[in-house]
């Protein structure tokens, strides 16, 4: 009786979060699919040729140019948010509900905004149309979500352990990289995966301070959608979510079921 | 009325058996402890008579009726856990009220039950406190009112006076034996503290690896113990064997006094608990049985703790005299009253 | 505000690092935020009052904002994004209820991995794949004709640039369900065990341990992921964008489109709108926020 309810809501979550995959998989090997036919004519690895051929410059450029984006931002916001992260979790001192709406606005202002008015001042800084003003738009928002991460590790995490460790003769520097960061080692990796997560998937503040000249993937995708190639619009679909399933098997390999809570 | 009576009853996890064939009376009224080392499956019994776990075997009554198959919600027991695990979002009143409000009382009602037990428990005044801002006694008190609003008949309580300090515990203690006797509930208290089980209990059930040991007034049991590691458990020592014979007892270092006791003739296991024995400084023309020469001297403040090497082995003793130093030569003289003969296993 | 309730325990009476200290660790991330997220919006507040260097539009002032708030197309756009929002998160707030509780108890690794798994989809792939599935010669509109139920594309409800928003909803649905479910069940496996068998020996049936213990545990991690998730949905751009119909957009949708033209003047005015989104989602935040203090002052949760 139990474990039938079991089987049932693992099936329902199967199907519900399989469903939308299933026309982007089939679209992305189809040759000829017309309507009304519930499945493709013909299979065919042309959308696949397309992206790795004659697009193929591109599509790689943009998985590279949407890999260091992302990747760099996630090392910044990490480097800053274990720092900001340990004086939250730690300390209680005045202020400490100012820094906290202060960090809770860029978490619910939609990155829209912000993109918007940074644009101008970045044009004046020669930052728009470069990677670099992507990697500072991105931060805005990705900086304070590896902050709240971080916040609650240090939150249940014992100081004294550093005070044992000085106490047995290990120097400052040495606490810092053998006491500290192997014990709160998960939480970054959680908060790396986040901030690396939310600048892979941000599309409209990369096109408004990137200025199209900064194609990663999503931008890439959305001009994509709007040629109206059904295969090849799958096939990057599916290139594109590929990394985040990968970092997602990793996390939930390593760092146990409840790892991903929160992020988005 | 509140008699529970379990019987017969076997639990298990898997394959495996943590309780085995537990039998036990507790009568109207009674307060009666179950005592035994953590690991020993009291927890477990609690929670398959409180219905959170199912039995594998046996039978559960509750004033002559079996509960089996009954939700915990159904069942007339009500158990206080080892944590006081208050609901965080009700204020004290919300959380005895708690129980009252899902068998939709009357709100009057209520009330009044909630105040009456506010002043059983000493909790009047903190009626609209949130519960973070009570101390940990105060939290143990909300838990046990919340539990006793429902007039339950068998209240089981799990270890409620673990968490809290010593000085606390004892307080709490007196509490609970108050209640207990103003109200006349049927009370089965679990512990692993032998103290709490004997100051409290009416009668105590002692239970070692998953078995019940022995059931008895905290005076039988400390003082007539069924077998050696029922006396082991109560802090028993200095176990020796020997032959009956009339009314001696005869080591093969020495034979003592015992008067009349069962199966002459037969091997026996003897033991005498250190504070029984009589220490003293050895005389020239001793003719005691047991004489031997202090390897060490733990003073414990009310009472002093020395272990002396005899020929026969060593002995423990537990004396209120503060006047030996290892290295004394000192006789034992064991009171034929005090010792206590099992037979072998 | 997301993770105060249920930690800083012990930071009360841990002596600190001291002022310098605390701002050695906290200058550099303080500073980004500060001069990119504020500065951001500040730049932006002063452009959509009319600062444009260069361009000649000297008077500071709220006219666009007023061009903004009075347009006809502002209130039908506000409306809708509302509407989407509310929604989205209203189903993916009481879905996620129900999958908590089901997933609490199950301890399958798999199906956890499974159910996370749209956390890491982006928005956009969703939307690709919702209009693969939805649109009118769609995946289920192919399976509607292989039934027989329906004869054609044309006969098959419009569930992609619809009036009633149904495919952006469901995107926002798929994608948000694990986000909630996962801050629920986290508080539900820390505390909700144990209380819940203190609720069964306390003689509270299922309905009533589901009403008055299993509700007010998950309610303030409920209400601050709903929360999360309907400032994200009111601001989103490509979900809308995609799957929305032409006329009329929502918010950030006509916001981007003015910033955007051609005509450079209606810049400040998607600027403009931009800044009412955000003060919308903070106003949210705060109202909601206040209204659950009251509601725990006065002891009373949900």
């Amino acid at each position: 009786m139990k474990a039938c309810r079991y089987r049932l809501t693992g099936l329902a979550v199967v199907l519900a979060v399989g469903l939308p995959f299933v026309p982007l998989v089939l679209w992305a090997l189809a040759d000829r699919w017309f309507f009304p036919a519930l499945w493709p004519q013909s299979f065919g690895l042309r959308a696949w040729t397309y992206i790795t051929s004659t697009a193929g410059v591109q599509v790689l450029a943009a998985v590279g140019q949407s890999m260091a984006v992302a990747a760099i931002t996630a090392v910044i916001a990490v480097a800053m948010a274990v720092p900001a992260g340990r004086a939250l979790g730690l300390y209680e001192f005045k202020g400490k509900d100012l820094v906290s709406i202060l960090l809770t606005l860029p978490v619910i202002v939609p990155p829209l905004c912000v993109a918007m008015g940074l644009h101008l001042w970045f044009i004046r800084l020669g930052l728009a149309e470069t990677l670099g003003g992507v990697i500072g738009v991105h931060l805005t928002f990705s900086l304070p979500y590896a902050i709240f991460v971080l916040w609650g590790v240090f939150a249940n995490y014992n100081p004294d352990f550093e005070d044992q460790a000085r106490s047995l003769g290990a120097s400052r520097f040495r606490v810092i990289t053998r006491v500290m960061l192997p014990m709160i080692l998960p939480g970054i990796s959680v908060a790396a995966l986040f901030a690396f997560l939310l600048s892979w998937s941000q599309y409209l503040s990369t096109l408004i301070i990137g200025g199209g000249r900064v194609m990663t993937l999503p931008v890439l995708l959305f001009a994509l959608m709007g040629s109206g190639d059904r295969p090849v619009a799958a096939a990057v679909s599916l290139v594109f979510v590929t990394p985040a399933l990968v970092a997602l098997f990793f996390s939930a390999r390593y760092l146990g079921a409840r790892s991903l809570a929160g992020v988005r | 009325m509140g008699n529970l009576s379990l019987h017969n009853l076997t639990v298990g996890y898997g394959r495996r058996n943590i309780i085995q064939g537990f039998q036990l009376d507790v009568r109207d009224g009674e307060l009666v402890s179950l005592l035994g080392p953590s690991g020993a499956g009291k927890t477990t019994i609690l929670k398959v008579v409180a219905g959170l776990l199912p039995p594998t075997g046996g039978d559960i009554l509750i004033d002559g009726r079996s509960v089996i198959g009954l939700a915990p919600e159904q069942r007339d027991a009500v158990m206080v856990f080892q944590k006081p695990l208050l609901f965080p979002f009700m204020n004290v009143e919300q959380n005895i009220a708690f129980g009252l409000r899902m068998q939709k009382r009357h709100p009057a009602e209520a009330r009044q039950n909630v105040a009456e037990i506010l002043s059983l428990t000493r909790l009047a005044g903190l009626e609209g406190r949130k519960v973070h801002a009570l101390s940990g006694g105060q939290q143990q008190r909300v838990a046990l009112a919340r539990a006793l609003v429902l007039k339950p008949s068998v209240l089981l309580l799990d270890e409620p006076l673990s968490n809290l300090d010593a000085n606390l515990r004892q307080r709490m203690r007196d509490l609970i034996q108050t209640i207990q006797a103003e109200t006349g509930m049927t009370m089965l208290f679990v512990t692993h503290d032998q103290s709490e089980a004997l100051t409290i209990s009416h009668r105590v059930a002692l239970l070692l690896d998953g078995r019940l040991r022995q059931v008895g007034t905290p005076r039988e049991l400390f003082h007539q113990p069924a077998d050696p590691e029922v006396a082991r458990f109560f802090g028993g020592k200095n176990f020796f064997q020997g032959r009956v014979q009339d009314e001696l007892f005869i080591a093969d270092f020495g034979q003592f006094l015992v008067g009349r006791q069962a199966g002459n003739g037969h091997l026996r296991t003897a033991t005498v608990r250190p504070e029984d024995i009589i220490i003293a400084p050895r005389r020239k023309d001793s003719t005691a049985a047991l004489t031997g020469r202090i390897v060490k001297v733990n003073f414990e403040g009310s009472a002093t703790r020395i272990v002396v090497a005899c020929a026969a082995g060593e002995f423990m003793v537990l004396t209120a005299q503060d006047r030996f130093t290892p290295g004394d030569e000192v006789e034992l003289t064991l009171p034929p009253e005090k010792i206590r003969l099992f037979p072998l296993p | 505000m997301i993770s105060r309730a249920r930690q800083d325990l012990d930071a009360r009476t841990r002596p600190g690092p001291g002022f310098k200290g605390l701002t050695v660790l906290l200058a550099p991330a303080l500073a980004i935020v500060l001069v990119l997220f504020g500065g951001g919006l500040a730049l932006g507040v002063m452009q959509a009052m009319g600062y444009l260097p260069g361009a000649g539009l000297g008077r500071l002032g709220f006219q666009h904002f007023a061009q903004v708030l009075t347009d006809p197309d502002f209130a039908t756009s506000f409306a809708l994004t509302f509407y989407v929002a509310g929604v989205s998160t209203a189903i993916a707030a009481g879905l996620s209820i129900l999958a908590a509780l089901g997933l609490a108890s199950l301890r399958s690794r798999w199906v956890h991995f499974i159910f996370q798994i749209p956390l890491t989809v982006p928005h956009l792939v969703v939307a690709v794949a919702m209009l693969f599935l939805l649109a009118p010669a769609g995946l289920l509109s192919r399976g509607a004709v292989a039934l027989g139920l329906i004869a054609g594309p044309a006969d098959f409800p419009l569930l992609i640039n619809d009036n009633w928003g149904i495919g952006i909803i469901l995107v926002y649905v798929w994608k948000e369900i694990p986000f909630i479910t996962l801050m629920i069940l986290a508080v539900l496996r820390n505390s909700g065990r144990e209380l819940l068998d203190v609720g069964r020996t306390l003689k509270a049936g299922p309905w009533q341990r589901f009403r008055h213990i299993t509700l007010p545990i998950i309610f303030p991690a409920l209400a601050a992921a709903s929360l999360i998730v309907f400032a994200f949905t009111f601001g989103a751009f490509e979900v809308p964008y995609l799957l929305g119909r032409t006329y009329p957009m929502t918010l950030p949708v006509w916001a981007y489109k003015h910033y955007s033209d051609i005509d450079l003047l209606a810049r400040p005015e998607g600027i403009a709108a931009g800044i009412v989104i955000a003060l919308v989602v903070a106003t949210a935040v705060v109202l909601a926020q206040m209204l659950t203090r009251a509601a725990r002052k006065k002891g009373m949760v949900l």
